[in-house]
């Protein structure tokens, strides 16, 4: 038994994989149901948009195999789809395992350097499984969320905004202070325009409206964030009251016109709007930033602060490391001692059953020694015995110290014919 | 005594600022802990030695309206959530300490009057808003310094370590408005107290009109803020309009009519 993360990364899988291997939550008790029947005796399943990881305390086989079958099935690839799943996936194993989840509840993992939603995704996950986890694994994501929090408290991992959508977020934060309960108007309905939207609306701003030449697509994703669908002409008056605008249309020349918009602003009476241009070609009419208080940024002024946040957290890599090795020698000293005593005790007592056995044979058969001979001879017998078994647990208890107790834990158990440790 | 503990608190101060200015010369910012611990640590070695002062003088007020000005910063700072206002009223307060010793820390020739109760309201009140208007004036110094950055799309360090406009903007209105009537008051118990204790305002013709005039300014710029709501730039340069005023003011009599002050 050992800790054993298995699972696909935005590193080893393309999106299209890796949305048929996420797991809702619905999901995830019958999927670690399937494995922990397959021997695995924890698990936590961790699985995000960028990643799927089961996290199993477990024997190299066959709870792996279980999770590369469940993954398997999820692949249009027919029979052939459990080698596929394993060609998109990786393996970590003890002290490895350890770091690999430090190192994603700290952001290192992370698509985008240091984002905290992982912080988050790993409390859910872990919340999620808590029935099936299991002492070790408990432990395990309890200290990984303590890392986490370390890693953006004692460093600047977590600093800045790292995407331009996110960039866009912070930028209107400098304006508004506290974006909850701001309003947006939303131009453009495609995948980009969607994805600022979400970072917004995860902020607490309310999109008010969704303007795009399709309707239907505007409709879609108004339903989604809580809007109304409007046209593009329908959405100019709303540039009277909206605090942000994010225009990210497919049209190939701006839309947001002075003569559009600049009479409208002009009767917000000093009220600031922030506009958020992720269009390329540009949406808004660079003129409008005159205007006193119109906030206006392009997508090259968001990709700029994204890129002096990467930079900087890049500078706070070595130090997030160190955190992370540290704690993890620290989970491993736990883990490396969890067995040791029992094990100790028992192969004490197993050995001094034989011991007490094979006296009372041999005394049977040494009649003629005199009462004080026989304790000297059972004297001696225990004399020996704890010479033999000193180096043993001596060298057990300092592996344990030093956090590599698991494995000569089973090496004795096999050697002495021990059960292995619960 | 007072005179260590004051190089003390100015010690501590000094070294606030040091580390709270430390990343606009390329420095990695302090730890936020110890930029707070610092001016609390100062504020309480300050806090005693004021115990101990006669608040009459110069040396004595300024002494104070440092204090008030810590305090007012530590508060703002927890108000905006970031420490942007001590990267002026830290400065502004170590200046302040370091005036108070320079000019000397014994009561003025009227010792009595620190006795009296309306003149230590007059000056406690007088002070708390003069340091209240210094707090308008910082936070709409600050407002217009971040509206420049992001008008003209610069991500330096301004707008990394400045809190956002909209923050900004209360803090200037809040201190503002509670500074006025302080200092209000303040004047109209200096008026009492020289009325029933001193036989008379022993002020010149010019304090009176320039007094005036300031008070007129600084209630143009409260007028426009609670009357006419304005807000943001144009508000932020009403408020430096109001403190500048007062300052320009003091200064004035100061160099024309020395020694015509009771504690200022």
């Amino acid at each position: 038994m050992g800790i054993k993360v298995v699972g696909v990364n935005h590193r080893t899988a393309p999106l299209d994989v890796r949305e048929r291997f996420a797991h809702g939550a619905h999901e995830v008790p019958g999927a670690l149901a399937r494995v922990m029947a397959a021997g695995a005796s924890g698990g936590v399943l961790l699985s995000t948009c960028n990643r799927t990881e089961f996290y199993l305390v477990a024997d190299d086989e066959p709870a792996l195999e279980a999770v590369w079958s469940l993954l398997g099935e999820r692949l249009p690839t027919g029979p052939s789809a459990e080698a596929g799943a394993r060609e998109y996936g990786y393996i970590a194993r003890d002290r490895d395992a350890v770091r690999h989840l430090y190192r994603v509840s700290s952001g290192l993992d992370s698509m985008i350097l240091g984002e905290s939603q992982i912080q988050g995704q790993v409390r859910e996950a872990w919340e999620a499984s808590r029935a099936q986890a299991g002492p070790v694994l408990h432990r395990l994501f309890q200290t990984a969320l303590h890392v986490g929090s370390r890693v953006r408290t004692e460093t600047g991992l977590g600093m800045g905004t790292a995407s331009a959508a996110s960039a866009g977020v912070a930028v209107a934060g400098k304006i508004f202070g506290d974006l909850a309960g701001r309003s947006a108007l939303i131009l453009g309905a495609g995948d980009m325009a969607e994805l600022a939207a979400t970072c917004l609306g995860d902020q607490g701003v309310q999109i008010t409206l969704v303007a795009n030449r399709t309707q239907e697509r505007a409709r879609a994703i108004a339903e989604r964030l809580g809007g109304r669908a409007v046209s593009l002409e329908e959405a100019w008056p709303h540039f009277a009251t909206t605090d942000i605008a994010l225009c990210s249309t497919a049209a190939p020349h701006a839309v947001v016109t002075w003569e559009r918009v600049g009479a409208v602003i002009g009767a917000r009476r000093g009220k600031p709007l922030c506009i958020l241009d992720l269009a390329v070609p540009r949406d808004v009419d660079p003129a409008i930033a005159q205007l006193e208080n119109v906030f206006l940024y392009d997508i090259d002024d968001l990709q700029t602060v994204a890129a002096q946040a990467t930079a900087r957290r890049r500078d706070e890599i070595p130090a997030a490391e160190r955190i992370v090795e540290e704690e993890t020698d620290l989970f491993w000293a736990w883990y490396g001692g969890l067995g040791v005593v029992p094990t100790i005790k028992e192969l004490r007592a197993r050995m001094d059953a034989v011991r007490a056995a094979e006296l009372e044979r041999a005394l049977r058969q040494l009649d003629h020694l005199t009462p004080d001979d026989r304790a000297q001879v059972e004297q001696f017998s225990q004399v020996l015995l704890n010479k033999f078994l000193h180096q043993p647990t001596t060298a057990l208890k300092k592996a344990a110290e030093e956090g590599h107790g698991y494995g000569l834990l089973e090496a004795v158990r096999r050697l002495f014919g021990m059960e292995p440790p619960e | 005594m007072i005179v260590t503990l004051h190089l003390v608190a100015l010690a501590l101060y000094g070294l606030a600022t040091a580390l709270t200015l430390a990343p606009f010369i390329r420095f990695r910012p302090a730890p936020r802990a110890l930029t707070i611990a610092l001016p609390c640590a100062g504020a309480a070695v300050h806090v005693v030695a004021i115990s101990q002062l006669t608040l009459i003088g110069l040396g004595p007020a300024l002494s104070m309206l440092a204090f008030c000005l810590v305090l007012l910063q530590l508060a703002s700072e927890r108000l905006l959530r970031g420490a942007a206002v001590s990267f002026l009223a830290g400065p502004l307060a170590t200046g302040l300490v370091g005036l108070a010793l320079l000019s000397g820390l014994t009561p003025g020739a009227d010792v009595a009057a620190g006795r009296n109760t309306w003149f230590v309201l007059h000056v406690a009140l007088s002070v708390l808003g003069l340091a209240l208007l210094a707090l308008a004036f910082i936070a709409a110094a600050l407002y217009l310094l971040q509206f420049r950055e992001l008008k003209a799309r610069r991500f330096g360090q301004i707008f990394q370590l400045f809190p956002p406009l909209e923050r900004l903007d209360q803090l200037n209105r809040f201190a503002l408005v509670a500074g006025f009537p302080a200092l209000t008051l303040g004047v109209l118990l200096a008026l009492g107290y020289g009325a029933q204790f001193s036989g008379g305002l022993h002020v010149a013709k010019a304090q009176i009109v320039w007094g005036i005039f300031t008070w007129v300014v600084l209630g143009w710029a409260v007028w426009v803020r609670v009357v006419r709501h304005w807000a943001g730039r144009r508000a932020a340069l009403a408020s430096i309009a109001g403190f500048s005023a007062v300052l320009l003011v003091y200064v004035a009599l100061k160099l024309t009519q020395p020694g015509a002050e009771r504690f200022l």
